[in-house]
């Protein structure tokens, strides 16, 4: 290759590998494995949590009665189990939804209408597949919507589902202002089969981990999947790519809210009914464990997985504090702190990627 | 035949020209670069050449087959790939995940049909790649964000010559890179033509585009000024073809073909 100009030195950079910084400072390593870092400290706040709450709860207050904790207890991992379903539901939603760098904070009134159809029309006498069907179709137009308000429409995701947040609430209200419990034959049913549990598992529990499943090995083995965090890093770039930005847009939030719908029917079939003041603030729960499991709200980070460990965190964590009779404020500004401290994390992470 | 060429292109922009009757045209295995002052069509012609803009008037033949784009999708697929200015990677997925992106291997089979994509098989195709066209990196599982602006130009380029054997168009590849950097940069466009792709080689640095170009286009108000040799032409000439203080018809090296 001819050395053709003296300002230029021809290959250096490709062939010799000492030009590129080989970055080893503490920090740069640090950057290079955070998401395991991260993965491992949830695990390991997991871990102590549970041991935390387990020695906690042993009625006689001896170590000796470990076996007789109440936390470790069948039925109240059971508790667990049920109450991370719905919770866990509407996070693998929001899953998606973040790694593209939106956010769906319309997922909690959906669930709040979704329950409040279903139970209105149960009672009614509908049968479960209807209802099931209607409720599904009402949640596809909705995630639909909320696709086209971010892709086609071009508003923020925070403001359109936002906006979204308060058409539903109200729509609920307006379909039935008061409590409706499930009291046809249908309505029985599906309570039960919602509340049982198949080998000690709980129902609702066994949908959670097919939906985290069947949502995991979607996007991370998918070209689909792919594809949505390819518009979370560089939506420029995906479109350039000839990646379809609108439908990858709309396919993120169908699916939050047909997993919001699915979790408005959990919801409902777990409580027995519907009530308009359901599930306020769910969105919001939603969130919090795809941000601690190393989800990124600038996108194209965050995986099922991860989401889990968050889901898992917080379930324990909430489920620990009511055992040991904790003030409810104090889970509240536990967890709010501990967003906070990982949202940092995510800042700081950022920074240095762009920085650095 | 020239693999690539323009005939008499106009493209207005309101009352504004962009181009005005500009030719250009690119044969097999040669980098030719456009140079021209700011406002002289460059982008202009180089967005209707990768079909982002379509021409007011004039013709694109490719091999004497005259053909229309009406997106860079078309441009694509009758095998022009274009390496932007923004390069228009995605900095948080891998190496081996750009080269491919939005043209990901399928899984054979059941998992292909529904959309799985075969990891192992563009991992291995991608690190051969980039070891034919000699991009060093540390590993083809690094994302895009920790290469270094060389390292992210030459992922961009092998991307377009991963795609385009035939014709890669570089909007100022080394216009953001320092002096080692860009090096890198124009060693691989050498090594892009000797596998036998023309380049169009679009770039303000003087220095450079003699360094890879085995011929010049300038334009001019939105016209080509002139085609010069870089063997004989001097640097003078082509600023002077490029500001208008050297007439289109005249000057030794210059034919305006």
């Amino acid at each position: 290759m001819a050395n053709s100009s003296g300002a230029i030195t021809p290959g250096a950079g490709l062939t010799a590998p000492g030009l590129e910084p080989v970055s080893r400072t503490p920090r740069e390593w640090i950057l290079a494995r955070i998401d395991l870092l991260l993965r491992l400290g949830l695990v390991l706040i997991i871990v102590v949590e549970a041991i935390f709450f387990t020695l906690r709860t042993i009625p006689s207050g001896s170590l000796t009665d470990i076996g007789s904790s109440t936390f470790i207890s069948g039925s109240n991992l059971q508790n667990v189990g049920r109450q991370m379903a719905v919770n866990g539901v509407l996070a693998v939603g929001e899953t998606f939804v973040i790694i593209t760098a939106g956010i769906d904070l319309s997922v909690g009134s959906l669930v709040a209408l979704a329950g409040m159809i279903a139970a209105v029309s149960l009672a009614n006498g509908w049968g479960i597949f209807p209802v099931v069907a209607l409720v599904m179709g009402l949640s596809l137009l909705v995630g639909i919507i909320n696709g086209l308000l971010v892709g086609v429409a071009r508003i923020p995701p925070f403001i359109a589902t936002l906006g979204m947040l308060g058409v539903l609430r109200g729509a609920c209200y307006l379909i039935n202002p008061q409590s409706v419990s499930l009291s046809t034959p249908d309505g029985l049913n599906f309570n039960n089969w919602v509340i049982d549990s198949v080998h000690g598992l709980p129902t609702i529990f066994l949908a959670l981990l097919i939906i985290a499943l069947i949502g995991g090995v979607f996007l991370r083995f998918t070209r689909r999947g792919r594809y949505i965090y390819a518009l979370g890093s560089n939506p420029e770039s995906a479109r350039r790519v000839g990646i379809n930005v609108l439908a990858t847009l709309l396919t993120v939030y169908v699916i939050s809210a047909l997993l919001a719908g699915i979790g408005g029917l959990l919801l409902t079939g777990r409580l027995g009914g519907a009530n308009p003041t359901n599930a306020v603030g769910y969105e919001l729960d939603a969130i919090a464990p795809v941000v601690l499991g190393g989800g990124s709200l600038f996108g194209a980070r965050g995986s099922i997985f991860g989401t889990m460990l968050g889901v898992v965190l917080v379930n324990v964590l909430s489920n620990g504090l009511d055992l040991i009779n904790a003030d409810p404020h104090v889970q509240q500004i536990v967890e709010g702190g501990l967003l906070i401290a990982i949202v940092w994390v995510d800042q700081w992470r950022k920074g240095r990627a762009t920085n650095g | 035949m020239p693999i690539l060429a323009a005939q008499n292109i106009v493209k207005r922009y309101g009352s504004v020209t962009a181009l005005e009757g500009a030719d250009f045209e690119i044969y097999p295995g040669e980098v030719v670069a456009l140079i021209g002052d700011n406002g002289a069509g460059k982008s202009t012609l180089v967005k209707i050449l990768s079909g982002a803009v379509r021409p007011d008037s004039g013709t694109i033949t490719m091999r004497g087959e005259p053909v229309s784009f009406h997106g860079p999708r078309d441009a694509r697929a009758k095998g022009i790939e274009t390496v932007y200015q923004d390069l228009a990677l995605a900095p948080d997925l891998d190496v081996a995940s750009n080269l491919y992106l939005g043209r990901e291997i399928k899984q054979p089979g059941l998992l292909g049909f529904l959309d799985f994509y075969n990891q192992r098989a563009m991992r291995e195709q991608a690190d051969r790649h980039l070891k034919d066209l000699k991009v060093n990196l540390r590993s083809i599982r690094q994302t895009v964000d920790t290469l270094s602006g060389g390292q992210r130009q030459s992922v961009a380029v092998a991307r377009a010559v991963l795609w385009s054997k035939e014709i890669v168009i570089m909007d100022e590849p080394t216009a953001a890179l320092g002096v080692a950097q860009s090096g890198m940069v124009l060693e691989l466009v050498k090594r892009v033509r000797e596998a036998g792709t023309a380049v169009v080689f679009i770039s303000h640095n003087m220095p450079h585009v003699w360094e890879v170009a085995d011929r010049m286009v300038v334009l001019r108000r939105g016209r080509r000024a002139g085609t010069l040799n870089p063997a004989t032409a001097t640097m003078d000439q082509a600023v002077s073809l490029m500001t208008g203080a050297l007439p289109a018809t005249e000057g030794e090296a210059i034919s305006t073909q």
